[in-house]
């Protein structure tokens, strides 16, 4: 076991292993202080009470989305990660015949900078480049690229689905959206009847891999074989989707690697580069530029605003000036709203941030009783910024236990007086 | 205040004695952690907004985008859905239900 930010990680890489065997988060029995707020986070009842002393576990990995909302609730560091690349990716990344791409999520640059001492959200999209490039990353691909790929993909899925309606073998309406791990395998596991409902699109990081190793090979005129791609992630979920055997579609594996933003802090901090000090650097283009409708996919709803930025275009005909669509962005909860699209009608559409909400959704379109065109679903509340693979909330651990200590006493006194 | 563990340990068998309490302070203290995350949303929303960060706003736009999706000679020249497309950034799922369905058999309590 490695600390990493906060938290302990197994350090193995598994190969040629099912993922659905693998216990991505599990509890350390032995700091288990039995408080429950895991199980509270937790949306499926996976971790739960094994003995009367209320030690928890994570009973069986079919149960456990790998969402990581438990880990980062537990005020006791008693749970640990499962899979960790940081020590082959170091090793990769001294190999000269492996060229190493990276493929940083949108949400590690609004969280990366607080392991380095920043206020909470202090973007360091830049600062992270170029600390990619000097831990000798060859190429600077950002999976924000893939974010558009995704909205030109789903969103013309969306429109071909709508288009479709009423003629045979029309695939049905609500069309989900499936760039959230954890939420594909709820549905895969809760809800397979909705499987034909969830859009076809990979996930932005399912779609970069592949690019990585053919169109990427292709412009770089590098081998496909030696290149070797590293997902880094918000997430712990992630890693679970790398290993999904389906993905080697460009005739290798498309993701070799995927960490997340607590093991890149520690990648940068293990190599001893001051992150503080580095300029704002540019990824590098092809499978590297980017828009804000890529940067909105690491909050909830933000999938959501940045497809109908699209779809309003396409469907109207016209240019949308304002591209901020406030009405989808979602902290918590279910969101719903119609959107007007002129020379088309109506789009209804609806946003669920964490599963339980997922679930009321699935419940009414199982019911027949959705009206919305498009779903988008979020696993972490408060979408991918809010990831399991996060540096830690330090009043999770700090400022709860304050809470906690204030409402006892609380209590108390309000004993003493009545008593 | 930064607290110590023995503090956290013995808070936690004061707790023991108020566990109906325990549970709602469990709420709160997963809601109280919302605020930290509005933060980050403001983040993102704020260097979507910056032009200095974010040059252009709609995937569309994005030159790398019109590059590969080009219909002469882009990778992806048959457009978004197309041929290519399909073979490599589309995907099939797997019903999973099967093992949650045995757990269930064997007494497991889970919440769906
Ligand atoms: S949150 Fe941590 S200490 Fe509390 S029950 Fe869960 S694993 Fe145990
Ligand atoms: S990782 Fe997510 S699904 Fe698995 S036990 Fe933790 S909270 Fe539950």
């Amino acid at each position: 076991m490695k600390q990493i930010e906060g938290v302990m990680y197994q350090t193995n890489a598994p190969k040629g292993i099912d993922p659905d065997s693998i216990f991505f988060v599990q509890v350390d029995a032995t700091k288990c202080q039995a408080c429950g707020n895991c199980e509270e986070a937790c949306a499926t009842g996976a971790i739960q009470s094994i003995n009367d002393d209320g030690i928890r576990q994570v009973v069986d990995p079919a149960a456990c989305m790998n969402c990581g909302q438990c880990l980062i609730n537990c005020p006791y560091d008693a749970i640990y990660e499962g899979v960790s690349y940081v020590d082959e990716v170091f090793e990769k990344l001294k190999d000269p015949n492996t060229v190493v791409v990276s493929m940083p999520a949108p949400a590690v640059r609004y969280g990366l900078g607080e392991c380095f001492g920043a206020a909470t959200g202090t973007y360091v999209g830049g600062k992270m480049h170029a600390a990619l490039r000097q831990l000798g990353f060859d190429y600077i691909w950002d999976n924000e690229f893939t974010a558009d790929v995704t909205i030109m993909e789903e969103g013309t899925e969306l429109i071909q689905r709508v288009g479709e309606q009423g003629k045979k073998g029309a695939r049905p309406l609500p069309q989900f959206t499936s760039c959230c791990p954890g939420w594909v395998k709820f549905a895969e596991t809760f809800y397979p009847d909705l499987m034909p409902n969830l859009s076809s699109c990979k996930s932005p990081i399912g779609m970069l891999g592949p690019l990585a190793k053919t169109y990427g090979a292709h412009e770089t005129e590098t081998p496909a074989k030696n290149i070797y791609t590293v997902s880094i992630m918000p997430c712990i979920a992630k890693k679970y989707e790398g290993l999904r055997p389906e993905l080697a579609d460009s005739g290798f594996r498309d993701i070799d690697a995927t960490i997340n933003t607590r093991e890149l802090a520690y990648m940068i901090k293990a190599a001893g580069i001051n992150f503080n000090s580095l300029p704002s650097q540019a990824p590098d283009p092809i499978l590297g530029d980017s828009t804000g409708a890529a940067t909105i996919f690491g909050n909830s709803g933000g999938v959501m605003e940045a497809a109908l930025r699209l779809a309003y275009e396409v469907l109207s005909g016209k240019k949308l000036s304002d591209p901020t669509i406030k009405v989808v962005r979602t902290h918590e909860g279910i969101n719903a709203a119609d959107v007007d699209v002129p020379g088309f009608g109506t789009v209804k559409v609806a946003v669920a941030s964490g599963l339980d909400n997922a679930a009321k959704l699935c419940d009414e379109v199982r019911a027949g009783k959705s009206p919305y065109h498009f779903i988008e679903v979020m696993t972490c509340p408060g979408g991918c910024v809010n990831g399991g693979g996060q540096p830690l909330d330090p009043d999770v651990r700090a400022s709860l236990f304050k809470s906690t200590v204030a409402q006892i006493n609380k209590r108390f006194r309000a004993r003493t007086v009545s008593a | 205040m930064k607290m110590n563990r023995r503090g956290f340990i013995k808070a936690c068998g004061v707790m023991t004695g108020y566990a109906v309490l325990g549970l709602n302070l469990t709420k709160e203290a997963v809601a109280a952690s919302m605020d930290f995350v509005g933060l980050r949303q403001k983040s993102v929303y704020d260097a979507d907004a910056n032009p200095k960060i974010y040059k252009l706003r709609k995937s569309q736009d994005n030159p790398m985008i019109k590059k590969i999706y080009d219909p002469k000679d882009g990778f992806l020249h048959e457009g978004p859905c197309g041929h290519m497309s399909h073979h490599l950034l589309h995907t099939h799922y797997n019903d999973r239900s099967a093992r949650v369905a045995a757990l269930k058999a064997n007494g497991f309590k889970l919440k769906f």
